[in-house]
């Protein structure tokens, strides 16, 4: 790709960018949100039109006028959240739009033959003929893998690939994507996770503010080289400090029990505290926050907010019990994208922006603003709309929002998932400013360092169940981590 | 560079916003040219009058509409309100005092029609049904008030009996006019203006994000539903009084009609946008239309055509813009 060039409205997306990939390498493409990959990616893909610049694919020139003219030239792509159809098959998936026919018929026997051969070379083993809704989150990705090969692609563009994957999952990816490059396919891998970028690639762009900044081999450049590149500033990759002593019980959970997802949990959670809560990706992590906040109702079980016993049976219960959960999908349930930032912020506290009922516009801006300007939200205008900003913008204003309905107890679900080094950092140090301040906080993560790093004390969920409780000097990776296997080893000889 | 793409949004978003008010200009403009008897006093207040109706229905549709849903029970519900008003007159009108009589007919009417939506957004609620469920639900819902409708009269088309007084001037005259002018006001105001709007449009976009904001969200839903009920009841009685009768079948496609002005207004049917200020517009396009092909001489068949094309036309619009707005936001 050469002499890129994107514009948006109001802003310069790529600026003169030349990018080249060598034949059958795996090469690695960092940025902090809004650097321009997603874009640039979309270009090669026909998702987008560039302004300016031409894609040159083994030599020849090529403009795409649309997602299939690429797949034609073998570019297949592969995005941060699936592309498929749950209702159909795997098969049908993979074979979408191009399905063999028959004598007027689909030939059922060859598609699923086919598809099940492209599965199987890939080193997996489940069957085609099984509905995308029940597959797991690597088989899915699997999915979109063989339906990139099953045109001949030659170059895969992936895209934060192992967001939604497990530990697991996440290391049979990587043989998969091992093995493609053997058979000379190239790969553009975009990740955010940069332990990703040195296990598997070979090269390693970094893009910022739309320009490339450099291109080097992994094995010449170390990782605090390439945040600091990225952010364009260096990073102080330790976690905050805060200087807080937790103070009186403000949440008491007993035996908080939703039937078959959440058996038994009590913990408490005290003023000024960060309380983590650790566990597999399906450990019942997300329920439990949902029934404290009143998403979903629980079966059984007493939460007490302030030593006072509360009856939780809606959202608006939680939030009116001091209790304020920020979801792990800010896309999908933490903001309405078309809205603007000040709207998103004043949401959760109406009657704060308001007399008897009726918005006061002034109050509104005055509020919206001063909660954009104390989480550090990059934008020119709290007018802007959430969609145009970047992801770790787009989590301080959910986390503004919270802050906004004046809740004491906030359960914070993900609230790095997806967001840069340097957003991170931000959102680490807003938390612990929040505790500072005597809010409480619940903070669930998959990423254990996060939650080692953050935390004064440590509760490890397993299928539902509290597993065990660690306090700041007992905190290691290897007491978690023990916690759970030893609970799976329990949950083994009952079965 | 930048700055032609910043004009080419300009000119979009101005067309998207005030293409609506530019199409009314153009409308008014050539057919005051081809008929001088349209451009007149008398005419213009004709056509409000004629408007206020659906207008009412148009109101409530838009408060269902921005909180992402539907009412297809709208049209049975205008029958069943004019029904039981006219009834109401016809028993206390013609024994007692009639002025008496008219404010409970129209209380009754009003009442009649927040029962049938708070039952429409009850069963939405409860069932946490979405825009197709709404659809359904709605539509069934009209089926079974147009059926109450037909119960209580026993099919027939009832004749005024009660005296021409209070009742008789709730429609005629400049009083619809008012009627709908007033509201119109009152919901602008509520719905962009205060906190249970606000909520709405939160609803209509996202309802996930509502909830998980600690909307009350089921609660919204049902007032919503309720509320655009009583647009309906309110409906029946400028219709029935106007008339001095009631037809079980009186309100028969008012819904599409009400659809329709608030779509050609510019609220979109995925809802969480648009509001009453549009739908103002939206209703002044229909009524202006209907009577500007009627001052030509349209054919009153060929008149549906024009009123399918617009309908599918303001939909399209709406479609092509927010693929648009998708596209240009791509990022």
């Amino acid at each position: 790709m050469k002499g890129i060039t994107k514009t948006f409205p109001g802003v310069r997306a790529l600026d003169d960018v030349t990018f080249s990939v060598a034949r059958g390498s795996i090469h690695g493409l960092v940025g902090e949100n809004g650097a321009g990959k997603s874009t640039l990616m979309k270009i090669l893909n026909g998702v987008l039109y560039a302004d300016t610049g031409e894609i040159i694919v083994d030599g020849q020139p090529c403009r795409f006028k649309d997602t299939k003219e690429a797949q034609a030239k073998g570019i297949g792509f592969i995005f941060q959240e699936f592309n498929l159809i749950n209702t159909l098959t795997a098969a049908e998936n993979i074979y979408l739009n191009r399905l063999k026919i028959r004598a007027g018929r689909i030939a059922w026997k060859q598609v699923n033959q086919d598809a099940q051969a492209l599965i199987d070379e890939l080193g997996f083993n489940f069957s085609v003929t099984e509905k995308i809704i029940d597959l797991s989150a690597a088989q899915k990705q699997l999915v979109e893998i063989a339906k990139a090969l099953s045109f001949d692609a030659k170059l895969i563009v992936m895209d934060e690939p192992t967001s939604s994957l497990t530990t697991n999952e996440i290391e049979k990816l990587f043989e998969i994507v091992k093995k493609l490059k053997s058979e000379g396919i190239t790969i553009i891998y975009i990740s955010h996770k940069l332990e990703e970028i040195y296990s598997i690639c070979q090269t390693v762009t970094i893009l910022r503010d739309g320009q490339i900044i450099d291109t080097q081999p992994v094995s010449s450049i170390s990782k605090n080289k390439i945040i600091e590149l990225m952010v364009g500033r260096s990073v102080d990759m330790e976690f905050p400090k805060r200087n807080t002593v937790p103070g009186e019980i403000v949440l008491d959970v007993q035996n908080l029990t939703r039937r078959g997802i959440v058996k038994g949990v009590t913990f408490n959670l005290r003023k000024g505290e960060v309380l983590g809560i650790a566990g597999l990706v399906g450990s019942g992590r997300t329920e439990l926050a949902e029934a404290i906040f009143g998403a979903e109702k629980h079966d059984d079980g007493i939460i007490m907010v302030k030593g006072k016993k509360v009856a939780i049976h809606s959202t608006y219960d939680g939030k009116s019990n001091s209790i304020g959960l920020l979801t792990e999908d800010r896309k999908e349930t933490g903001l309405v994208l078309d809205f603007n930032i000040s709207k998103n912020i004043t949401i959760t506290n109406l009657p704060k922006v308001s007399k008897s009922g009726i918005l006061i516009n002034r109050l509104e801006k005055q509020y919206a603003q001063q909660f954009s300007d104390e989480l550090g939200v990059r934008t020119p205008s709290i007018n802007q709309l959430t969609i145009n900003l970047s992801g770790g913008n787009q989590q301080k204003v959910v986390l503004a929002k919270w802050l906004f309905s004046d809740v004491d107890i906030l359960i914070l679900d993900e609230p790095t998932r997806g967001i840069d080094v340097g957003a991170k950092y931000e959102i680490y140090l807003l938390i612990n400013q929040l505790a500072e301040q005597g809010k409480s906080i619940i903070m669930i993560s998959s990423e254990l360092p996060e939650v080692l790093g953050m935390s004064d004390r440590v509760i490890v969920l397993n299928e539902g169940k509290k597993k065990g409780e660690l306090s700041r000097d007992e905190l290691s990776a290897e007491a978690v981590m023990h916690m759970i296997i030893r609970s799976e080893g329990e949950n083994g000889g009952n079965n | 560079m930048v700055e032609t793409i910043k004009n080419k949004i300009n000119i979009g978003s101005t067309l998207r916003n005030y293409g609506v008010m530019i199409g009314l200009v153009v409308i008014i403009i050539i057919v005051s040219i081809v008929e001088p008897a349209f451009f007149t006093g008398n005419n213009l207040l004709n056509i409000l009058r004629q408007s206020s109706a659906i207008g009412l229905c148009a109101l409530g549709m838009t408060y269902v509409m921005v909180a992402g849903g539907m009412d297809l029970s709208l049209g049975s519900t205008v029958s069943l309100a004019g029904v039981i008003a006219i009834m109401i007159m016809n028993s206390i009108g013609v024994t007692g005092n009639a002025d008496v009589a008219a404010v409970i007919a129209v209380i009754a009417a009003v009442t009649a029609g927040g029962l049938v939506g708070l039952a429409n957004g009850v069963i939405l609620a409860t069932i946490n049904g979405r825009l197709g469920e709404s659809f359904i639900i709605t539509y069934s819902m009209q089926i079974v008030v147009g059926a109450l409708a037909l119960l209580v009269t026993g099919g027939q088309f009832i004749f005024g009996r009660f005296p021409e007084q209070l009742y008789s001037k709730l429609g005629t005259g400049l009083s619809p006019i008012l009627i709908f002018a007033g509201l119109a006001i009152v919901m602008q105001l509520g719905l962009a203006k205060t906190n249970f709007g606000r909520q709405t449009y939160f609803l209509g976009a996202n309802m996930n994000v509502a909830k998980m904001a600690g909307i009350k969200v089921k609660q919204l839903r049902v007032i919503n539903h309720m509320i655009c009920g009583m647009c309906a009841g309110l409906a029946g009685i400028i219709i029935t009084s106007r008339v001095y009768s009631a037809s079980p079948l009186q309100g028969t496609g008012y819904e599409l009609d009400a659809i329709a002005a608030v779509v050609i207004g510019g609220t979109s049917l995925m809802g969480g946008s648009g509001g009453i200020h549009k739908t103002i517009l939206g209703v002044l396009v229909v009524g202006i239309l209907a009577n500007a092909l009627n001052v030509v001489g349209v054919n009153a068949y060929a008149q549906l055509i024009v009123r399918g094309a617009i309908i599918i036309l303001a939909v399209g619009l709406d479609g092509l813009n927010r693929g648009a707005a998708i596209k240009g936001l791509v990022s």
